[in-house]
């Protein structure tokens, strides 16, 4: 149970915002964290729609339920979300 | 008894030296502060400067350029250009001065060690006149604001900028500390002399200059000509430098220097005239965009002056090519959403002409960063003006301290790197390439997020940041500059759906 910060890469997004989690967070919930400050602020919404993790760069997404502290993230580490 | 003309005795005045005998000329001029690391002490005397001056023409000049500048500015007080102008053209001014008034001084500091430890007496008397004209710029930029003050606190930032801890700031106080103040003097004359000055102050004192005078502030445009008249001269400092690194076979040295110098010039300048020059200036008085204002400034005039010397353009010269065309772009984005953040404010820029504009310097623009302006308007036009500002910060570069942005859909990433077990970010690169070539110079500071998260900012909340960036002490932080006016235009016709 422990603050960390990720960086948030999101899909249609300009910048890459920092967005502080929990360790205990699922990646559904890091999304959810993610999604807050970027869909309806500078992407649309796209309803229906799951939104994913992933590392910066990887081809496969974070299981949904994955805790992050099992994701091997670290502080400041990218995280790319995009919608599914 | 009449005067010599100077072409009689400048060659002997200029020349006038002697070798040290009780000390050595390495404790006369120690090398981490004079340079010149490998070049013989002879050839030191070969220093030709290309522009020559007398203290008494310099005077004379001056002081005529001086009544030009101040007399036009008390001409054109009762113009009452704050009223009158544009805020979007006003608002520029608070940018300017805020950025400029303070650096001036610090670049008279910079020619005043060029005057102590420039190993080339002919460099050491320009130099002195260099520090002069810094002087003058500094405090020209502190006196033409002032008559501001009192009508808009945000023109304080003017003389409060460089003591505040604004992210603004901490980019500026970066990049000229890095280029100006802690090199020796050789390598900042090439750093700051000729790449920052004569490379790239003229999109900022002659491009701007022409928007200037187009939307009618002829006070702004005279006085960044005159400054830049002596720019012209001082700048001219850095050329012989070169040519005398490359004859002593530091031809890769001196290709280091630019090649540092010019992509963090640049990404300074897509702040400073890039997001003024594409979004503020108002539609119809802009002269040109700012890739067009680079292409003719640094592609062709600046390069051409690189190659002239037998060096190359930098080795990341595609990734320039393509970044002039989306970075500012970014930034733009960047600081409209964090304007909270600033001291001026700025103008949206992307009403339905302006877009077309956009459409038409910048093909695709509508279909990238259009589409994050398509939510923010939406947001604008239906009453969520407080979903246009985001609720945390952005991730920022460990280099120039910028935001990292992309172009949306296209190239937002991330680069870093771990140097001794701590994380670095930055926004490019070029950033990641200029910190591994110098890693001791650049690796203590902490950029705006390590401060936040380090606990530096307290409280460490959005309010403990702007508080920490002078925003709410020097004045109040910045909003649209048209009080969100332009949203108008789209409120009749709904943001297309994609």
């Amino acid at each position: 149970m422990a603050l960390l910060p990720i960086s948030s890469k999101f899909e249609g997004d300009f910048v890459l915002k920092l967005v502080p989690v929990d360790t205990e967070n699922t990646m559904d919930e890091v999304a959810a964290a993610a999604a807050g400050h970027s869909v309806g602020i500078h992407v649309a919404e796209q309803h229906g729609k799951v939104v994913r993790a992933r590392a910066e760069g990887a081809s496969e997404p974070f299981p949904r339920d994955m805790p992050l502290s099992q994701t091997g993230l670290g502080p400041t580490d990218t995280v790319e979300f995009y919608f599914e | 008894m009449a005067l010599l003309e100077r072409g009689v005795w400048y060659d002997l005045a200029r020349k006038t030296e002697w070798s040290p005998s009780y000390i050595s000329v390495d404790e006369l001029f120690p090398p981490e502060l004079s340079g010149g690391d490998g070049i013989p002490d002879e050839a030191w005397s070969s220093y030709d400067e290309p522009y020559k001056v007398s203290y008494r023409e310099y005077v004379d000049v001056q002081r005529q350029k001086d009544a030009g500048a101040y007399s036009v500015k008390a001409a054109l007080e009762r113009v009452d250009l704050y009223n009158k102008a544009d805020p979007g053209w006003v608002n520029i001014l608070k940018e300017h001065y805020a950025a400029v008034a303070l650096v001036e001084y610090g670049a008279s500091f910079q020619e005043a060690r060029f005057a102590r430890w420039s190993k080339a007496p002919g460099m050491r008397n320009m130099a002195t006149f260099g520090m002069l004209d810094e002087i003058r710029h500094a405090q020209l930029q502190l006196y033409f604001p002032h008559e501001y003050v009192n009508k808009d606190r945000q023109f304080d930032w003017s003389h409060e900028t460089m003591f505040t801890d604004n992210w603004v700031a901490l980019g500026a106080r970066h990049f000229f500390d890095d280029v100006l103040m802690t090199r020796d003097a050789v390598a900042t004359s090439i750093f700051a002399n000729f790449a920052f000055e004569t490379g790239f102050t003229n999109l900022q004192f002659i491009g701007l200059s022409g928007d200037a005078a187009k939307a009618g502030d002829y006070t702004f445009s005279k006085l960044i000509q005159s400054i830049q008249s002596d720019e012209a001269r001082h700048a001219q400092l850095g050329t012989p430098l070169l040519q005398m690194l490359i004859e002593h076979g530091q031809a890769k040295k001196a290709q280091y220097y630019i090649d540092v110098a010019f992509w963090r010039s640049y990404r300074l300048f897509t702040i400073l005239s890039g997001i003024p020059m594409d979004y503020y200036v108002p539609l119809d008085v802009r002269e040109s965009s700012f890739k067009e204002f680079m292409q003719e400034w640094i592609v062709t005039q600046f390069i051409k002056s690189v190659e002239d010397l037998g060096l190359k353009k930098p080795w990341y010269w595609d990734i320039f090519m393509r970044d002039l065309a989306e970075h500012h772009h970014g930034q733009h984005l960047g600081t409209y959403s964090w304007r909270p953040t600033l001291w001026w404010n700025p103008a949206a820029g992307v009403g339905p002409e302006e877009r077309d504009w956009l459409e038409e310097k910048y093909p695709g623009w509508n279909d990238t960063f259009g589409r994050v302006w398509d939510v923010l308007i939406d947001n604008l036009a239906n009453g969520r003006a407080d979903k246009t500002v985001p609720g945390t910060l952005p991730m920022i570069c460990n280099v120039s301290q910028l935001p990292i942005v992309g172009t949306p859909f296209k190239s937002l990433h991330d680069t870093t790197l771990v140097h001794e077990g701590r994380k670095y970010h930055f926004a490019s690169e070029v950033d990641k390439w200029i910190f591994q070539r110098d890693p001791e110079r650049y690796k203590h500071h902490k950029n705006l997020i390590d401060r936040f998260l380090g606990g530096d900012i307290q409280p460490a909340d959005l309010g403990g940041v702007l508080e920490y960036m002078g925003i709410g002490v020097v004045s109040a932080g910045g909003d649209d500059a048209h009080g969100y006016a332009w949203v108008d235009r789209y409120r009749d016709a709904p943001v297309p759906a994609r």
